[in-house]
């Protein structure tokens, strides 16, 4: 396999000791170039499909940068470079031969604060399947539906779906955002601290509904809350100045963490 | 220094400061006060039924029914050459050219475009469609409606283009991405969501830049130029309320100057009215950002 050969290139951890499920997305001697600044260093993990896969590190380490390549999203700003691979399903998403639209028809992407389209509930919801299928108006109605159950939202908006989206609460139009994304039926789900704007309460239901997803979805969510990490991930990866210093399950990093850099991050002696 | 007087020097300070601000706020208001009252005062006598359904042919005892139709023709031709070009070269310069030494350069020369005095814009439409449309049609068309809307396009155009610009950027980049990580293409973004988002806007844009021409004159005299009776042809010479404004007031007569005052007083509540119905169409769409 590709796997073993392409990591022995880099002397860096790459994914947890005894792999939780098949890889899903493998990074390979990832860099990234921001105008010349070199903010990622070398990256290599394998992302385990169908795990919730948490990103944490101090402000500035790289995490939302690398969850930024992960659907190429950081193409649209000049003088941004990524080298190296990001194995998707046996093909290199940073090939640029690779098609946009399926990469992000693939790999669906929420932020950090909810950014409900200015439609209705259902407009928002329908907009991107719109793009990549045509649908019968019944068989669209079913897709909103299920995407809205998904993202346990359906209930709140049934009955006013041709409502303005941003009508809605914060909590609410995050969870649109994720149904938003789901509709589309992608294998990968990215969350750029999803739950930095919201109160306790909507981010409880969005951790809750981050766990029913996983069964579907392969999540990599990125989080500046190490409780957050804790509860409702399978393995976390702690970034430290554009590197990847340990990658493994998630309670191993929390209860026993491999290195002396992880280990003052988790207490909070520094970050 | 105590804290006290400290504290106390603060307050002084804040008061001065306030009370300056006021007061000039205050200057601003009585005059726009001032001028209405004015107007109104001295057009009071020509504000009747005659103003709405008489024309200026009958000089004192006519109306302005002419010049209100003109001008509402010529700001129409105006607004509808300026709209679409303004809307779309400002989407160009902020979804497309934004932070390119090109965009950059077209954006200050349409700040220009914005300051340049509108005689100029006058006699360039005169040398440009005025004198060749008389060469064309030997003689016969010469000063038009049409002409004096292009004028006004010229100088709602970089007003147009401008806040479309800037209503375009000031809409938040998560938007752009969150769209974009849906596999949208960039058009579609900017036609569906974007001008979704600024429509409110750039409506208003296009409302203050209608406000805008609406009182000028100088570049309708060299191309409009005036009619004593009412058309609704652009290929005609065209009266306009500011044109006969500034012809009423050099003309003696007290029935004249009243109407030159009514005049003024219909484009001053007009424009009042438009910009009253642009902060309403911003201040309702407010809530959608954030």
């Amino acid at each position: 396999m590709t796997e073993s050969a392409a990591a022995g290139i880099h002397p860096q951890p790459t994914a947890a000791s005894t792999p939780l499920a098949p890889t899903k997305l493998q990074v390979r001697d990832l860099h990234f170039y921001y105008n010349g600044f070199h903010a990622l260093k070398g990256i290599n993990m394998d992302i385990p499909e169908k795990k919730v896969t948490a990103i944490i590190g101090p402000s500035g380490c790289g995490k939302s940068t690398l969850l930024r390549i992960f659907n190429r999203i950081y193409a649209i700003y000049p003088k941004l470079e990524a080298k190296g691979e990001i194995i998707l399903d046996d093909e290199n998403i940073l090939d640029t031969r690779y098609s946009m639209n399926k990469l992000r028809s693939k790999v669906g992407m929420v932020f950090q604060k909810p950014v409900p389209f200015p439609m209705t509930i259902f407009e928002n919801v329908a907009y991107g399947i719109r793009h990549h299928e045509r649908l019968s108006r019944a068989d669209m109605d079913i897709r909103v539906e299920q995407a809205l159950r998904s993202a346990a939202l359906w209930d709140e908006v049934k009955d006013k779906l041709k409502q303005n989206a941003l009508g809605l609460s914060g909590g609410q139009q995050q969870r649109l955002c994720i149904a938003r994304g789901i509709a589309l039926k992608p294998e990968v789900l990215l969350l750029d601290e999803p739950t930095s704007a919201l109160d306790p309460i909507a981010t409880g239901r969005i951790e809750q509904l981050v766990e029913e997803l996983k069964s579907e979805y392969t999540i990599v969510i990125v989080t500046h809350n190490m409780q957050q990490a804790a509860r409702c991930s399978d393995l976390t990866a702690f970034m430290y100045l554009g590197e990847l210093i340990e990658f493994d399950r998630t309670e191993q990093i929390f209860t026993k963490p491999g290195k002396k850099q992880t280990e003052d991050y988790i207490t909070g002696r520094f970050g | 220094m105590n804290s006290q007087t400290l504290y106390l020097r603060r307050r002084i300070t804040n008061a001065i400061a306030l009370g300056l601000s006021m007061f000039a706020t205050l200057i601003g208001l009585a005059f726009l006060a001032w001028i209405l009252w004015e107007t109104l005062r001295q057009g009071i006598s020509a504000i009747n039924l005659n103003l709405f359904t008489k024309i200026t042919a009958y000089g004192e005892d006519g109306g302005l029914l002419n010049a209100m139709v003109g001008s509402l023709v010529i700001n129409f031709i105006g607004i509808a050459i300026a709209t679409p070009i303004g809307v779309l070269a400002g989407t160009w310069l902020a979804e497309y050219a934004n932070r390119t030494r090109l965009g950059e350069s077209i954006r200050f020369l349409n700040d220009i475009l914005l300051s340049a005095p509108s005689i100029v814009l006058g006699m360039f439409v005169y040398t440009i469609v005025v004198l060749p449309t008389k060469t064309l049609t030997d003689g016969s068309t010469t000063y038009s409606g049409l002409a004096g809307g292009i004028a006004l396009a010229l100088i709602a155009l970089p007003v147009i283009v401008r806040t479309t610009d800037e209503m375009l950027r000031l809409v938040p980049s998560t938007l752009r991405e969150a769209a974009l990580s849906l596999g949208v293409p960039q058009w579609k973004l900017t036609m569906q969501v974007l001008m979704r988002s600024a429509r409110s806007g750039i409506i208003t844009g296009i409302l203050l830049a209608l406000a805008r021409i609406s009182g000028e004159t100088a570049p309708l005299l060299f191309t409009a130029f005036g009619n004593l009776y009412t058309t609704v042809n652009p290929m005609d010479k065209m009266a306009s309320l500011p044109q006969v404004i500034y012809e009423y007031a050099n003309q003696a007569g007290d029935g004249i100057h009243a109407l030159a005052w009514a005049g003024a007083f219909i484009i001053t509540m007009f424009v009042l009215m438009l910009s009253l119905l642009a902060r309403l169409i911003l201040s309702r769409n407010k809530v959608s950002h954030d």
